[in-house]
């Protein structure tokens, strides 16, 4: 160290400063890096697929098993849910060009329709494994990790193909999708290799040799199938899932992600098997609320196309994943408000709020938060008026929602146009103080953000 | 067949489980008093009660009904809140062009039964929904005010 004594005071003290930060840098990148996997919270033996010796958790369930490669192609992309994301608002089904509004600028899905100039027709089924298992294109770019490669990774090749045989048989549209529009340093494509190089493991699915057939089945699905946590599990600096908390929930494109841990109170864990089955196949369990949004779309998109054994596999795996308390939501309040608008709790003396429910909401929603004209508008346990956040209250209000369920098309027309931020914000903290456990506190600032962000 | 409970009737009608019950009334059973007027439960043109509770038609769907008594425009004066709402309209000559009146009057006199002497306040929970392109609202409060008996204000 004697190099070090012969330097200046005030170089050795850079210098200190440096190593410091290397180390912290060093020290936060590997606690990131050296994270768990999305199945390590169960322990057990990891085994080669190829070693499991129950049923097979891959491929499609046992009423599909005589179908056709491109029948099998849509039952699994419908469990990957490929569409949600690949189709435009009104736009043609896989044909891209979605906008993703996120913090650091606007990504657009890719035309996935045969097409051979704009879509995946010209893709040899090692691009596309390539797309699907490393996150990588035709040309071995990377992709943005708005395309859950790291949980499809898990899929086998006879799935993913099975997926591209499907795409393969629609019609190809020819769509140029916009260009993405994101600032520096995150339009530095190769820095989202560099993450995958850490994040992706670029490995098929281990069965896990400790648990039961089903369980497997419902690990699959939830994680390189339907990929649950892309959405449900909070990312790390480096934009990857933390499974350090693994499905505790998440803010995502202006939505929140709630925890769906086995938490009593702000997770699922006080919910039974049947209510959970309800909820991922028909996007409401009764005493729980309506999914809209994001999870609405999951549930008509993808779910609920799911055998009734799917579905009770993912929920049995869901069911083991442990509780992580979200310290900010509440347990749900499951009586409903009183009968007269008189009664119940009174939102912050603002009176707005009122006025605006009685005229706009009261007709669906009832003073009571329980839907007199259909289920699907029941307040009254919901998790979305039980979130001090108020954050998916106010998406519905301005942007409504449209569900396909199986007591036919429901709706709530979106009052976005209609109604100022401070408006939104009054009737969303209305809302959440008439039936919620807590009330909330949103402002116009915060309404307004959020209308960029969806 | 579903089976309804209209105007004190029984009346079976042969349509899917989630036609709106609008639909059932205007174009099955020919029950056109009852209004279209937006089909997203924001104007309150189609209210029918439901139990004794006013109900937007238009979305309701009619599997959803089962054994509840349904109440339209055509009956309401046959309930004695009805009956005085009524007369209380013509006395005041609330209707102007009259397309939501319909569902004006089914929203009061659901009000009136569940709460004979509303104040302002009541008026305007109950009320705020049922909306008045010709802007009548001021009659139609003073119209529910003097049903219920109180002097106007």
């Amino acid at each position: 160290m004697n190099w070090f004594n012969r330097l200046s005071a005030a170089k050795r003290t850079l210098i200190v400063i440096a190593a410091a930060v290397v180390v912290v840098i060093a020290a936060v990148s590997g606690w990131m890096v050296l994270g768990p996997g999305p199945m390590d919270f169960a322990g057990g033996r990891r085994v080669a697929l190829a070693d499991y010796h129950e049923a097979d958790p891959t491929g499609v369930p046992p009423e599909l098993e005589r179908a056709s490669l491109v029948q099998r192609g849509e039952y699994l992309e419908r469990a990957a849910d490929c569409r949600s994301c690949h189709t435009a608002v009104g736009g043609t089904p896989f044909a891209g060009g979605r906008a993703f509004t996120i913090s650091i600028g606007t990504l657009y899905s890719a035309n996935i329709t045969p097409d051979k100039e704009t879509g995946i027709g010209a893709w040899s089924d090692a691009a596309f494994l390539g797309a699907i298992h490393k996150g990588i294109d035709d040309e071995g770019t990377p992709l943005y990790p708005a395309m859950p490669s790291a949980s499809f990774t898990g899929m086998t090749d006879a799935d993913a193909l099975a997926i591209k045989a499907y795409l393969f048989s629609l019609k190809p549209v020819h769509n140029e999708v916009p260009q993405n529009s994101l600032g520096f340093p995150f339009n530095q494509r190769w820095l989202v290799g560099v993450s995958s190089f850490f994040f992706n493991p670029d490995r098929r699915f281990e069965p896990n040799a400790d648990r039961s057939a089903q369980w497997n089945r419902g690990a699959y699905l939830a994680e390189n199938l339907a990929h649950c946590g892309e959405c449900h599990t909070p990312r790390n600096l480096a934009f990857a899932l933390d499974n350090r908390k693994k499905f505790s929930g998440e803010f995502q494109a202006g939505w929140r992600a709630y925890n769906i841990t086995a938490d009593k109170e702000s997770g699922v864990g006080a919910w039974s098997a049947a209510e959970l089955a309800q909820y991922l196949s028909t996007g409401h369990a009764d005493g729980r609320g309506t999914a809209a949004g994001p999870m609405g779309d999951a549930v008509d998109n993808s779910l609920k196309y799911l055998t009734p054994g799917d579905i009770a596999a993912i929920v049995s795996y869901l069911q083991t994943v442990p509780a992580i308390a979200s310290t900010d939501l509440p347990a749900t309040k499951a009586s409903p408000a009183p009968a007269s608008h008189r009664e119940g709790v009174v939102a912050d003396g603002n009176p707005h709020g009122k006025q605006i429910f009685e005229g706009a909401c009261a007709s669906c929603h009832g003073w009571t938060g329980v839907g007199p004209l259909t289920r699907y508008a029941t307040l009254t346990g919901a998790r979305a008026v039980n979130d001090p956040t108020a954050t998916n209250v106010a998406q519905i209000v301005l942007n409504g929602m449209a569900r396909d369920t199986p007591h036919g098309k429901v709706f709530m027309p979106a009052f976005g146009n209609a109604y100022s931020d401070t408006e939104v914000a009054a009737v969303a903290n209305y809302v959440t103080a008439r039936f919620g456990a807590q009330p909330s506190g949103i402002t116009a600032k915060q309404v307004a953000k959020l209308r960029q962000e969806n | 067949m579903i089976k309804l409970q209209i105007n004190g009737q029984v009346r079976e009608v042969d349509v899917v489980e989630d036609t709106p019950l609008l639909w059932v009334l205007r174009d099955v059973l020919g029950l056109t008093g009852t209004k279209f007027g937006c089909g997203i439960a924001q104007c309150g043109a189609c209210t029918v009660h439901v139990d004794g509770k006013a109900v937007r038609s238009c979305l309701l769907a009619v599997g959803a009904i089962g054994n509840r008594a349904v109440t339209t425009i055509e009956a309401v004066g046959q309930t004695p809140a009805g009956a005085r709402v009524q007369k209380a309209w013509l006395d005041l000559e609330v209707v102007q062009c009259g397309y939501c009146q319909s569902g004006q009057i089914m929203s009061a006199a659901a009000l009136l039964a569940a709460t004979p002497h509303p104040d302002d306040s009541d008026i305007d929970a109950a009320m705020a929904g049922n909306i008045c392109r010709c802007g009548t609202y001021v009659r139609i409060r003073a119209a529910i005010k003097k049903a219920a008996g109180e002097r106007q204000a």
